[in-house]
């Protein structure tokens, strides 16, 4: 499931902008998978938003949960939890959690940001392993998966010409990971609840072993304002699956 | 060659049995499809009396057939209700609470 994620957020790019995610969204997907060459869905993914107040600021809480369908529990249940606490503007992150339990695999992870912009301090642990602690730097504009998700949402692609990349980087894992993005044009696809909509169809490239192929990974977010992703189809070295936005609400 | 189509034919009924009451979905369809083919295959090599055994591995993969594209149908993919999950999202924003609060 962390794959899954990962390609989710590989579409994602930062133009420094600002936001235009709302607190109160929710977008829930089906998550399936090709298993000789049909497609079974597994899990549901759901990305919401909203506000969290503390005594001096205001955070934008993103989250993004996996749960495998009932049906497939008993053989190998899937409850993963990532997130991330952004400046609601400017969607900056300063916490980002994850938790995740694959079929008995439990891993946590914390990264807090620091106020420089480029020093992590990273506490993660893995099943019958110990804690560890770790300081390390990344680049000006790498965030983690999450908030690189909804800054996808805010890049412009209505100026993009076709075939034109943007490099991105991400920390994942304790790693910074350089990231391409290409426009590839605009299709029409169904998007749920939400009709036919145009859709910027875009390519994601990473330097890890986590995807596989040239354009073999797109994701596909609506040709307007809020940027929906509608699908996303992926190449891992295992297969291809893809998530398949089920329904929207609160945009 | 009529001997291997049925032995085929038995062991893929079998697993369409298994794959249908596995949660695959449709990938339970192959081995159905597989013992459906050799099932016919051996059918028509058989005479009268041989095809017996041959109906039977057919009915079982036709049933399967049904069973599965049943299930397809009929069964809603949906994510049961996890307290446990619940518990831990709620733990996750309390605690982010305070590592917010800790950062400012």
């Amino acid at each position: 499931m962390k794959k899954f994620l990962l390609i989710f957020c590989f579409a994602l790019s930062s133009n420094g902008g600002f936001s235009q995610i709302k607190s109160g969204e929710k977008l829930v997907f089906a998550a399936s998978y090709n298993m000789s060459g049909l497609m079974t869905q597994l899990a549901q993914v759901t990305m919401e938003t909203e506000t969290m107040k503390t005594s001096k600021n205001t955070f934008l809480h993103l989250s993004c949960q996996a749960a495998t369908y009932s049906k497939w529990d008993s053989f190998f249940k899937i409850r993963d939890l990532y997130e991330s606490y952004v400046n609601p503007t400017t969607l900056k992150p300063s916490l980002y959690k994850r938790n995740i339990f694959e079929g008995g695999f439990t891993k946590t992870e914390k990264y807090i940001f620091k106020s420089d912009g480029r020093t992590v301090a990273s506490t993660s642990k893995r099943k019958n392993n110990p804690e560890t602690n770790r300081t390390f730097t990344v680049g000006n504009s790498t965030q983690d998966i999450v908030t690189l998700i909804y800054k996808l949402r805010t890049v412009d692609f209505q100026n993009f010409k076709k075939d034109q990349i943007k490099s991105l980087a991400l920390v994942f894992d304790e790693k910074e990971i350089p990231v391409v993005v290409k426009f590839m044009g605009k299709e029409t696809l169904s998007v749920g609840n939400l009709g036919t909509k145009e859709c910027y169809k875009i390519a994601i490239g990473a330097k890890t072993q986590v995807l596989k192929g040239k354009d073999k990974n797109i994701i596909w977010l609506t040709a307007d304002t809020k940027k929906i992703p509608a699908l996303i189809k992926f190449s891992i070295p295992v297969g291809t699956g893809q998530l398949t936005l089920s329904n929207a609400s609160g945009i | 060659m009529r001997q291997l189509f049925l032995v085929i034919a038995s062991i893929f009924s079998v697993l369409s049995v298994v794959f249908a009451f596995l949660p695959l979905g449709t990938l339970a369809l192959i081995p159905v499809g597989v013992a459906l083919i050799f099932g016919f295959l051996a059918h028509k090599k058989s005479d009268t009396k041989q095809a017996k055994w041959v109906k039977v591995v057919l009915f079982i993969s036709i049933l399967s057939f049904f069973f599965v594209v049943g299930k397809e149908f009929l069964t809603k993919d949906e994510v049961e209700v996890d307290q446990q999950f619940d518990a831990k999202k709620v733990e996750s924003k309390k605690e982010a609470q305070k590592e917010l609060e800790g950062l400012e």
